[in-house]
């Protein structure tokens, strides 16, 4: 009896060791289930174009808080440095936009290296992320060179490798890009369930803009006229729209929120905390009577007018409740403002197929005075200009400062503390710290 | 017939000569001089038994040269032979406890004085009437070694204990709270996050249910907990009944609750003048930015007047106790409610317990403990919150008020009070709903077969089930459901349930053996399996019809759900080889194998083996004079595990996301699948000394313990494309020296003890992977973080600029330029302070006087530093005018020439150079504080019995009155991120202790 029943006990506790210590995990896929059978694709894609996503909003705090579109107006040290132009390495927004870009690579590399052997997978699929990966990691690694210089050049998933390397130069980067680029334009389909999904014009169009940043003018036309005589977007009659709504007929691309899936963060920095305005700079320019109908992208409420706060606020990214989330990549304006650059730098300011044609297309929409009689040097400050009005707030303000060599100039007389060290954002001090073949590379002046 | 009558006589005699003579007497103690009531005589071998009555007189048969023994529970047992006295009169004498003492060493129990390894007991009566939420707020500055910090004054609210400093970086830090051999839950239940403070597991237990809790502190002591004993285990023993007759209770405890101290701030007249001034230093013009003296300053709002209240406490008890030969019980129902000093802010809580021992035959004893615990906790948001009550009646604008000319609460964009940065507060404490329900279950079946004489089979099994659910709604009035854009501005509802569930089952084998009176053996065998079961789900509602509606059933959008389980384990053998030599020489052998679910293949298993020994020296001849009564020299050696980490991190998983309205997979982490514990080695010596007959008992500890392999998130570049990976990379140190000190000062009429234990704690980090430093704490200007974890450096660092005061001729801050490059950066961020005290502990002094007693506890923490954070906010040098300012900002440089401590107020974000993160914000935090008072009466038995009563206690009790300390803020005793251990120790805006006057009754029934 005594022994059955101490026999008994130690059985059971014994049976019960197995299912104690080995529980199976709930909700999560190891590493070697993520990618290993046909159904797993879509899932994944859905995880690259998510963490793409994740990179993008720090782009808009990048092309337009870095410069002179915005003011930083609440609490958060990491917004303020970059608003008062006194951004140090250890920047917040710098090192989540640095791990969002390859965050995305990672992913994009994950399935460059498992899916080509992965059987079973409809060709179409596969081509269409295949194809996905190359471009959603060309445009992380764009939007990285021309925020960080020369950056490392990561193509593999490899932790040993990618723990421990060194910047590869820009033009190093510029050619994997264009690699990318290559590799997604034929296999990328040419339409999508909606713009929120990369299409080959999307392709195209990051093609024009890449050839606009090298001042290839002609690639640049050519990608340009592509996108635009493809007709597959017309621009919106009415701007306000492109403000307030998602999915406009003007979209090319742009990452999706929904309702149930939006983190708040743009609205809640522009709308909800007000954490940044826009500047006095950008209101008088929006305000213009060549802005015309572009002045919706902002919005003025006479209680928030105190201390330094000019009242004024970014309507873009509205609340969750408008739904207006979505961060757009391109859009048909951007394409007649690149062509429009690219002609005149080509010397076709004005005539026939010139750079007035495209601007004065924006500036109908827009209900604004056409464009008239101008040099190339008054055409370039007018592209310049519309650009700022046109695509306010969707962060290329800084980048184009920049790449037309700019922003010494116009941010000097926009803030005491400009030094040329903000033509880059720093590579993040964590990253100096944690990968020793960066360890002496910070971009100068930081 | 006279055959018969010779027969009837000797019947009759030897009828007589069995039922003894009747013989009287009286009973007396120190205390009782007139007769100690309520003490039980029983004839020795027999059921024959009587219990003194009032005057301390009974009456008894007894044969001659029978012994009739007299007990009474806190008094020494004595035996009284019969030899014919006419009367027998006793004085018992009180039992000098410690020594006989069983202490419950989790898996068995030993006495006192043969325990080889660092235990401390806490002797319920020191915080029986205190005004405490739970057990672990009792053990503060009561043990050495053990760190108690309440982490703010929010009732039910988090308390960290710390035993022997912190051991670890990333996983918990909190020891293993063994109740009935069940470890228990912890820390936080609630999954919400209210700006700092959080709730506490072991506030739904009530402290009266619970014998002295044992504090395992060397590894000795708490080898058989293994892989989750490196940060200590606490043991608590729920009361059992005694046999014999039933034994009721009631106590009734009722008192007022206040803040402690508030915050000087200024008033409307000293702001204005410094935001004018502000103002002009940026040159421009107050008059246009709406700061007009005499129109702006009309209002004058105290605003922490308005949040506070003087809460009110109660509690309520009746417990009843008892048994006969075979069967035991005790039974207790108590209600607890603390109102919080802040509106709105309330803690109660209801429990039930029940323990039953039967003994089923004379080898078989069967046994059950069952508590049933409901808590709601009605919540305030605090801290680092910027809708929170306290923070934000701190950061108010004196010229704004809380309600309308009507006395309707001013809400969001009123020009009353317009809203953001600040909120109203009252609204933000009047109109949210925060309700947390807690319920808990706590329950065990035990039985006990002695197989054999020296044999004995214990196994038990046991459950600990809590189940929270939060049930919050936040108005349209208020900042998150009103005026938060991403929220619609309509009401915001959220509906949380968690359920934790552990299951625990061992069975331990038991064997002693005497060997010729000398030699003892005492063996111990078992094993363990452990589950535990986690489910959640949450929902989300906004845009509710109106105020009226506030559950999620009316919400026009529910838009955020979520639901999710998880489980994991812990699979354990474990052993213990007791031996003494006479009881001079002990030593003590364990070992303890654990597998955990939360590491991998061929990882999961962890050994802890550990060894100890005594000598008591005051056993050997030559050390047997009269002064001292005990002399114990104790060492152990022994290692000890933390598998406190998230579970899984040795896989490399996915987990799930969306975009664009569809479903998908993305990376979660990266795996290592070679995680182990992170393990402690720990060495401990120590002393135990007894002088005087134990009128001086001394017990004096040295340790040095090692804890490797701390599991990390090892930083990683983020090319890899993931910000860190779990992995065992640290290493720390912990060495410290603890002393207690008991003594009887006077012991006659007045009888007066003392008490004191002080801890000396040197916590250091030996190292970290790749010597990076890990930044902790909060986001600051001038520094990477407002906290460092460095080698070199204990946990608590923090790190910033060094002020080294203002420029009397600009009134611009002066910082060190600490790398000499010219310019001041982050680059120029050293380490400013710790929140490590260098020396705490407490000191108790107790007097009793016949039926009075009195004692007063004092509580002291010497040479830690706060971080004043608030004070970033609250003395910015101008950075804003949003908020309002300390007093010490009446001291800012004005005009060339002054010196002063306080920078120039210029209003501005282009020029926050004052106001950057630096030493000017680090304090001296070390304070002396009289914790508690308590005064006592025991009515005379003759009263009592007028009131129909066993015995009846009054008391008076009251906390926090008194404190001495130089931290300008409210109160140098909180912390703002409650239980962190890397960033412990900061003042943002964190709601000061309270201070409670409470008297009580308590009362035993016939």
């Amino acid at each position: 009896m005594k022994t059955r029943i101490t026999c008994c006990i130690f059985v059971l506790v014994l049976w019960a060791c197995d299912e104690t210590i080995n529980p199976k995990p709930v909700d999560l896929l190891v590493d070697d289930l993520a990618l290993n059978e046909p159904g797993d694709v879509a899932n994944v894609e859905i995880g690259l174009y998510s963490a793409f996503r994740g990179m993008v909003y720090n782009t808009i705090i990048a092309g337009d808080l870095t410069a002179d579109m915005m003011l930083h107006n609440g609490t958060f040290s990491q917004y303020r440095e970059i608003g008062i132009k006194q951004i140090t390495s250890a920047n917040a927004s710098a090192a989540e936009l640095w791990a969002g870009i390859y965050y995305t690579a990672y992913i994009a590399n994950f399935i460059l290296e498992r899916l080509p052997d992965l059987p079973g997978v409809p060709t179409a699929q596969r081509q269409r992320v295949l194809g996905t990966a190359h471009f959603l990691r060309g445009y992380a690694y764009f939007i990285g060179t021309y925020t960080f210089g020369g950056i490392p050049r990561v193509t593999s998933t490899d932790f040993e490798t990618n723990r421990n390397i060194a910047r590869s130069d820009r033009q190093e980067i510029l050619n994997l890009i264009v690699e990318d680029y290559g590799a997604a334009i034929n296999t990328l389909p040419a339409q999508a369930a909606n713009a929120g999904f990369a299409t080959t014009l999307a392709v195209r169009a990051a093609l024009a803009k890449l050839y606009l940043y090298t001042g290839n003018w002609a690639q640049a036309e050519t990608f340009a006229s592509e996108v635009i005589n493809s007709n597959e977007f017309t621009l919106e009659p009415d701007f306000s729209d492109v403000v307030l709504t998602d999915f406009t007929s003007e979209a090319i691309f742009e990452v999706g929120y929904t309702i149930a899936d939006d983190p708040g963060t743009l609205n809640t920095l522009f709308e909800g905390r007000r954490e940044i305005i826009p500047s006095n700079e950008t209101i008088i320019a929006l305000a213009s009577t060549e802005s015309g109908d572009r002045f919706s992208s902002i919005a003025f409420n006479v209680l928030n007018l105190k201390g330094n706060d000019n009242g004024w606020t970014i309507r873009k990214y509205g609340t969750a409740v408008d739904d207006n989330n979505n961060i757009v990549i391109f859009r048909l304006p951007e394409m007649y403002l690149i062509r429009a650059e690219a002609r005149a730098q080509q010397g076709r300011a004005t005539g026939a197929n010139s750079a007035r044609d495209d601007v004065n297309v924006l500036r109908s929409r827009a209900n604004a005075p056409l464009v008239g009689v101008v040099s190339q040097a008054q055409m370039l400050t007018v592209i310049e200009n519309e650009r700022r009005m046109e695509l306010a707030f969707e962060g290329h303000r800084w980048y184009d400062l920049v790449r037309t060599n700019r922003a010494t100039a116009v941010m000097t007389a926009f803030s005491p503390n400009w030094k040329d060290t903000y033509l880059l954002w720093p590579v993040p001090q964590r990253e100096l710290q944690n990968n020793p073949a960066l360890a002496n590379d910070q971009n100068p002046g930081y | 017939m006279g055959r018969i009558l010779l027969l009837f006589w000797l019947t009759i005699s030897v009828i007589a000569s069995a039922l003894g003579q009747r013989v009287s007497g009286q009973v007396v103690s120190a205390v009782e001089p007139d007769g100690l009531p309520g003490v039980n005589i029983v004839v020795k071998g027999t059921n024959t038994g009587v219990i003194t009555d009032l005057q301390g007189r009974f009456t008894i048969d007894i044969p001659l040269n029978g012994v009739l023994i007299f007990s009474f529970i806190g008094y020494r047992t004595q035996e009284v032979v019969y030899t014919g006295q006419a009367s027998i009169n006793v004085r018992l004498e009180e039992e000098p406890r410690e020594l006989s003492e069983v202490v419950v060493t989790g898996y068995s129990s030993v006495l006192k004085k043969d325990i080889t390894g660092s235990i401390t007991s806490v002797d319920p009566d020191r915080y029986r009437e205190l005004s405490i939420n739970g057990v672990d707020q009792a053990l503060q500055g009561q043990a050495a070694g053990v760190q108690v910090t309440q982490s703010s004054g929010t009732p039910g609210g988090g308390i960290s204990v710390r035993i022997r400093g912190s051991t670890s970086i990333g996983a918990s830090n909190r020891p293993l709270f063994i109740i009935d051999g069940i470890p228990v839950e912890t820390g936080s239940l609630s999954g919400r996050s209210f700006g700092g403070q959080s709730d506490n597991a072991l506030a739904l237990f009530n402290p009266a249910d619970y014998e002295a809790p044992q504090i395992l502190k060397d590894a000795s002591a708490k080898a058989l907990y293994g892989s989750r004993a490196s940060n200590g285990v606490i043991i608590l023993t729920s009361k059992k009944g005694k046999r014999g007759s039933t034994r009721m209770e009631a106590e009734v405890q009722r008192g007022v609750i206040d803040p402690v101290k508030k915050v000087d701030l200024l008033n409307s007249r000293e702001l204005l003048e410094l935001q004018r001034e502000a103002v002009r230093n940026a040159g421009e013009n107050p008059d246009a930015l709406g700061l007009i003296a005499g129109v702006t300053d009309a209002v004058n709002t105290d605003w922490l007047d308005e949040v506070f209240r003087r809460g009110i406490m109660e509690q309520y008890q009746i417990s009843a106790s008892g048994g006969d030969d075979n069967t035991t019980f005790y039974m207790n129902a108590s209600y607890r409610g603390e109102e919080g000093v802040q509106l709105n802010n309330k803690f109660e809580r209801m429990s039930f317990s029940s323990n039953l021992e039967r003994k089923v035959n004379q080898k078989f004893t069967l046994g059950s403990n069952i508590t049933l615990s409901r808590s709601l906790n009605k919540r305030v948001k605090g801290d680092n919150f910027l809708d929170g009550v306290y923070s934000g009646a701190i950061k108010s604008l004196p010229y704004y008020t809380p309600y309308d000319e009507n006395g309707t609460l001013v809400w969001p964009g009123s020009p009353l009070y317009p809203g953001f940065p600040n909120f109203n507060p009252v609204a933000q404490a009047v109109l949210p709903r925060f309700d947390v329900f807690t319920t808990k279950v706590l329950a065990s079946l035990n039985g006990t077969y002695q197989l054999l004489p020296e044999l004995r089979l214990r196994a038990q099994t046991s459950i600990d089930y809590n189940d929270v659910t939060e049930d919050q709604y936040e108005s349209s009035k208020t900042a998150i459901g009103g005026v938060l854009t991403s929220v619609g501005g309509r009401g915001y509802g959220i509906f949380n349930a968690t359920t934790l569930t552990n299951f625990i089952s061992n069975a331990t084998l038991f064997y002693n053996k005497n060997i010729s009176d000398r030699h003892h053996i005492n063996v111990l065998a078992g094993t363990e399996v452990l589950q535990n079961f986690e489910r959640s789900g949450s929902v989300q509602g906004r845009l509710f019809p109106s105020d009226d509606f506030t559950y999620i059933a009316s919400a026009g959008i529910v838009d955020a759900g979520s639901s999710f389980r998880s489980r994991g384990g812990l699979f354990s053998v474990f052993s213990e080889v007791r031996y003494d030599f006479m009881e001079k020489i002990l030593v003590t052998a364990s070992m303890r194998a654990d597998g955990s679910s939360n590491f991998g293949p061929g990882k999961k298993f962890g050994y802890f083996p550990a060894v100890s020994a005594a000598w008591r020296l005051s056993d050997e001849e030559f050390l047997s004079f009269g002064t001292i009564s005990d002399l114990k020299l104790r060492a152990s050696f022994g290692y000890s595990g933390n598998e406190r980490i998230p579970a899984f991190g040795f896989l490399g998983t996915w987990s799930a996301t969306t975009y664009n309205g569809n479903s998908g997979t993305a990376p979660g982490n990266i795996g290592n699948p070679n995680i182990r514990w992170e393990t402690t080695q720990e060495l401990n010596v120590g002393v135990d000394l007894g002088l005087w007959e134990d009128r001086v008992q001394a017990t004096l500890d040295a340790y040095i313990n090692n804890t490797s392999g701390l599991l990390l998130g090892r930083p990683y570049a983020a090319t890899t494309g993931f910000a860190s990976i779990q992995d065992n990379v640290g290493k720390l140190q912990n060495k410290g020296i603890e002393l207690m000190v008991e003594t009887v000062n006077i012991d006659r009429v007045i009888k007066w003890t003392t008490s004191i234990n002080l801890s000396r704690n040197l916590n250091k980090v030996v190292a970290l992977t790749d010597t990076v430093p890990l930044f902790r704490g909060y986001q600051a200007e001038g520094t990477n973080a407002t906290n460092i974890v460095k080698v070199g450096e204990p946990l608590g660092t923090f790190i910033g600029l060094k002020f080294l005061g203002v420029n009397p001729a600009t009134g611009d801050a002066i910082y060190d330029d600490s790398n000499n490059d010219g310019q001041i950066n982050n680059d120029d961020a050293v380490v400013i302070g710790n929140a490590q005290p260098k020396l705490f502990g407490g000191v108790t002094n107790r007097v009793a006087y016949g039926r009075f007693d009195l004692s007063a506890f004092f509580q002291f923490s010497l040479g830690n530093k706060i971080l004043n954070f608030a004070n970033a906010t609250l003395l910015n040098a101008g950075q804003d005018i949003e908020n309002n300012q300390v007093k010490a900002a009446l001291r800012r440089w004005r005009k060339p020439g002054d010196i002063t401590d306080v920078p120039r107020y210029e209003l501005g974000a282009k020029n926050n150079f004052n106001n950057l993160h630096s030493s000017r914000l680090v304090e001296d935090g070390s304070y002396l504080r009289l914790k508690n008072v308590n005064v006592g009466y025991q009515l005379s038995p003759k009263l009592a019995d007028r009131l129909k009563l066993q015995s009846v206690r009054v008391f008076l009790s009251a906390t926090n009155l008194w404190t001495l300390t130089r931290y300008s803020g409210a109160d140098p005793e909180v912390s703002t991120l409650d239980g962190s251990t890397t960033a412990q120790g900061i003042d943002f805006f964190t709601l000061p202790q309270v201070r409670t006057v409470s008297v009580g009754l308590n009362a035993s029934l016939k």
